[in-house]
């Protein structure tokens, strides 16, 4: 068991290591941050001694090597563009991101697993095809268009819902929440749609289609023919085989939620991480870009760590062969 | 919630007209720092310039006017100018202005950690002659002098010593870089980089007030179309820019108001004119054609700059003739007329020159640093190719164009160029100079322009103190610049503001929101 955990973890880092690697050696291709921190009036003298002043006249190499240097110490560097260090700034801004990952999970499955239930069981009814069908769109239309539409008509037309931004916060000693006022709930409703909404018509998809065939099964039969009720068999004995698969993937996607917010937050000018990695882009803030992907892979990473060492835990095949190679 | 709590505060505004009022306002960048000192940008200077004053200040019409100075006068022959200060002044924390403080920000604005220290270059010194009068010398007469510190802003040099900031802190940031205290007519009470900044009214303010703001919220919002519907839905109060293909929709929507100007941004193209040979030329090390003049004034005359404005810019910008709009100070009148579109005329002068079939060369442009740039490129790519050059276009965001520009990788290039003085010498400093490191000329002249006689012209026009003589040396460079099209001028770029209705402002040619001007009815 510790040298297949030891195994994996040991690949996590090099898988890291990796990442941060490709990274540094495009940031070259992002642009050249110089321009955005000097004035109109800046001389060619001017523009030599910042870049010597932050090392980027260093080969690559030997950036992302201070950088690593610096990172195992807790230090992320400072951001070009906002004079701050990078984890404060990080730190700011994860709540935004997290509560809008949480709540747009949370409608993922809770809509996804209703509405999957719904078409399985009243498979050949007009409301499962209608349905099926806006859900085929929702997997088709790209993210911002579904929140510039969300916008104009939930705020501009109807005037309902806040058309930006995440509404008033309260502080919780570090951590800004949105879910105790008014505003900062109405807020988060449009931009979670619009986030959840390709994860809920997966979900949907998959227990539907694991439903269906659960559905076929002798056992249901079985349980129908002993006369249970609807409700029992569909709930109790069905639901139950078809979550399974569900409860997987939908842990795999939490990452991708996290880590695909970008566009959500940019069309509704969320103050997440995402948003904030956007900026950097545009300014080239090599620290932030730096932070924000490395930060995302280790998320990654760290959800497929959980996920193998789960599988170790329940598949006895894996440490079947661990034992069966020790004892070699 | 915050739109009903709007809407009550406007049924209360309709009871007691006194009763003053939430302003909120969105552009596409936030102002990096609240220090300023440390970047001479134009998010951070417009921005800073409603909590700091400067000795000068630009009104309405852009002709610079008292404010922390009450009045100033030139010294002897032009050495220096003396500033008289005005008296009473609060900082937003309370503290008195004296001339300390401007001895103070002196030091720090021309300090080596200083973005703004160009400014200052012709200083050769600055003292403190009593409490309210200042003398700064410089070491050549200086007439423009006053206009152009109108964005140096006055820093409480008590405030900066007590807060550790005496010196602006680019790299690391400081406490001048989170928080403000200046003179201004608004004070920051609540800063979040990147997220949002509040602003009150400084109750002890100097000057009378013209507005009725309580309380203004500024949030960056870089997506365009969220702007734009963040205005529509009355979330936001005024926006900055509206995209130009919104322009003419937003304007027929109840309730919302397009604001038009023109910036004071010229927009131009620009030859490498040192270069020996083309970078992007059809066959290797093929002669550079942009070296004559004559091919320069040909593609000047095939680019058909009213239709540029009709299509891409939608009516609203003008044609450019020199290197600065009419609303700066120093334009040349006798050489207000642009060059005529005349394809036949390119044409025979491309023959004259030597190219009869044309020639390729490579054309490079931002697509993310001014409005429309890259569809004017395109306009521009397809008008050369109608007088038969062959431009390879190439577009590319700004965070690698200067680089690119830097490192004279182009034939010819697309550039806007704001004054930063308002006023004609500036571009001639850094546009049409010969480049010189050491004496700071030309530092975006990218193609190396040069002609002794402008660079003979500079130094004089920034010493001479007589109005006429000055006007006439930058007449002759114009003429000279326009003769031998060292640039092509295209248009003066458009300001497009949006706002709600019930909001009254001033739009400034340099794009700078002055809040002070603004009215909720």
């Amino acid at each position: 068991m510790l040298g297949y955990v030891i195994r994996r973890v040991f690949q996590s880092i090099v898988v890291l290591l990796i990442v941060g690697l490709v990274a540094f050696s495009m940031f070259r291709f992002v642009g050249d941050p110089i321009d955005n921190l000097l004035g109109q009036e800046r001389t060619l003298e001017d523009i030599e001694r910042l870049r010597t002043q932050l090392g980027l006249d260093e080969p690559f190499l030997v950036q992302y090597w201070n950088f690593l240097e610096r990172a195992v110490q807790g230090d992320l560097g400072i951001s070009y563009r906002q004079s701050r260090p990078v984890a404060e700034i990080l730190l700011e801004r994860a709540p935004a991101t997290l509560e809008l990952a949480a709540v747009s999970g949370l409608f993922a499955i809770v809509f996804g697993i209703i509405l999957g239930i719904f078409t399985a069981i009243r498979r050949d009814g007009w409301a499962s095809s209608v349905i099926m069908t806006v859900s085929l769109i929702g997997v088709s239309l790209p993210t911002f268009l579904i929140g510039i539409l969300l916008i104009y008509v939930f705020a501009v037309e109807l005037g309902w819902l806040p058309s930006f931004g995440r509404g008033e916060v309260v502080d919780l000693g570090g951590w800004t929440t949105g879910f105790l006022t008014a505003s900062g709930l109405k807020a988060l409703i449009l931009p979670a749609i619009t986030l959840g909404l390709y994860q809920m018509t997966l979900i949907m998809r998959l227990v539907r289609s694991e439903m269906l065939e659960v559905l076929r099964q002798d056992y249901i039969r079985f349980a129908r023919a002993r006369g249970l009720r609807d409700k029992a068999v569909n709930f109790r004995h069905a639901l139950k085989n078809t979550l399974v698969p569900v409860i997987t993937v939908t842990g795999l996607q939490l990452g991708s939620i996290i880590a695909f917010a970008i566009i959500t937050e940019t069309v509704f000018q969320w103050p997440g991480v995402g948003l904030l990695f956007i900026n950097a882009i545009q300014f080239v803030d090599i620290p932030v870009m730096a932070a924000y992907l490395m930060l995302i892979s280790v998320l990654f990473v760290g959800i497929n760590l959980v996920v193998d060492l789960l599988y170790f835990a329940i598949d006895p095949r894996l440490r079947d062969e661990r034992s069966a190679a020790g004892g070699n | 919630m915050l739109r009903r709590l709007t809407a009550s505060a406007v049924a209360i505004c309709a009871a007691l007209p006194v009763m003053a009022e939430d302003f909120r306002w969105a552009s596409t960048t936030d102002p990096q720092t609240m220090d300023p000192h440390a970047v001479n940008s134009a998010p951070v200077l417009g921005f800073l310039n409603n909590v700091y004053e400067g000795l000068v200040r630009r009104g309405r019409d852009m002709a610079v006017e008292p404010a922390l100075a009450t009045g100033w006068e030139a010294i002897g022959n032009g050495e220096g100018w003396r500033f008289t200060l005005r008296q009473g002044v609060k900082f937003h924390d309370g503290a008195d202005f004296t001339a300390e403080d401007v001895l103070f920000s002196y030091e720090r604005a021309s300090s080596e950690e200083a973005d703004t220290r160009s400014w200052f270059a012709p200083v050769s010194g600055v003292t403190v002659v009593d409490d309210f009068t200042v003398d700064i010398m410089t070491s050549a007469p200086n007439p423009i002098f006053p206009d152009s510190i109108a964005n140096w802003m006055i820093m409480d040099s008590g405030w900066a010593e007590a807060n550790d900031a005496t010196r602006p802190d680019k790299e690391q940031g400081n406490y001048a870089t989170l928080n403000a205290n200046g003179t201004g007519a608004f004070k920051v009470t609540a800063r979040e980089p990147g997220l949002r900044t509040e602003l009150q009214p400084h109750e002890g303010w100097w000057d009378t007030v013209d507005h009725n703001i309580t309380r203004a919220e500024f949030t960056p919002i870089q997506n365009p179309a969220t702007a734009v519907a963040a205005l529509l839905s009355g979330d936001i109060d005024m926006i900055n820019p509206v995209p130009i293909q919104d322009a003419e929709r937003l304007s027929g929507q109840p309730g919302v108001q397009v604001i038009q100007g023109i910036e004071a941004r010229v927009i131009m193209l620009g030859f490498a004119q040192e270069a020996d040979t083309l970078k992007y030329g059809e066959s290797d090390g093929a002669a550079n054609p942009f070296q004559d003049p004559a091919v320069r004034r040909a593609v000047a005359q095939a680019v058909n700059v009213p239709a540029i404005l009709q299509t891409t810019m939608r009516g609203n910008a003008e044609a450019a003739s020199q290197l600065v709009s009419p609303a700066m100070r120093g334009y040349s009148e006798p050489n207000a007329a642009t060059i005529a579109y005349d394809p036949d005329a390119a044409r025979a002068a491309l023959a004259e020159a030597g190219y009869p079939e044309g020639f390729g060369f490579g054309l490079k442009c931002p697509n993310d640093r001014y409005l429309n740039d890259e569809a004017v490129c395109q306009a521009v790519t397809s008008m050369l190719s109608q007088v038969g050059l062959r431009p390879q276009l190439e577009t590319m965001p700004v965070r690698g164009y200067w680089p690119r520009l830097r490192e004279d990788d182009f034939d010819m290039y697309l550039l806007g160029w704001s004054p930063g003085t308002f006023d004609a010498e500036h571009p001639v400093r850094f546009l049409a100079s010969t480049p010189n490191e050491e004496k700071k000329l030309g530092s975006w002249n990218f193609g190396g322009y040069s002609n002794a006689r402008v660079d003979e012209l500079l130094p004089m026009i920034q010493s001479e103190i007589d109005e006429t003589k000055r006007q006439a040396m930058l007449d002759e460079v114009a003429a000279i610049l326009q003769g031998e099209t060292a640039y092509v001028p295209l248009y003066v770029q458009p300001l497009l503001w949006g706002a709600r209705d019930n909001i009254s402002l001033t739009q400034r040619p340099d794009n700078f929101f002055i809040l002070r001007w603004v009215t909720v009815n």
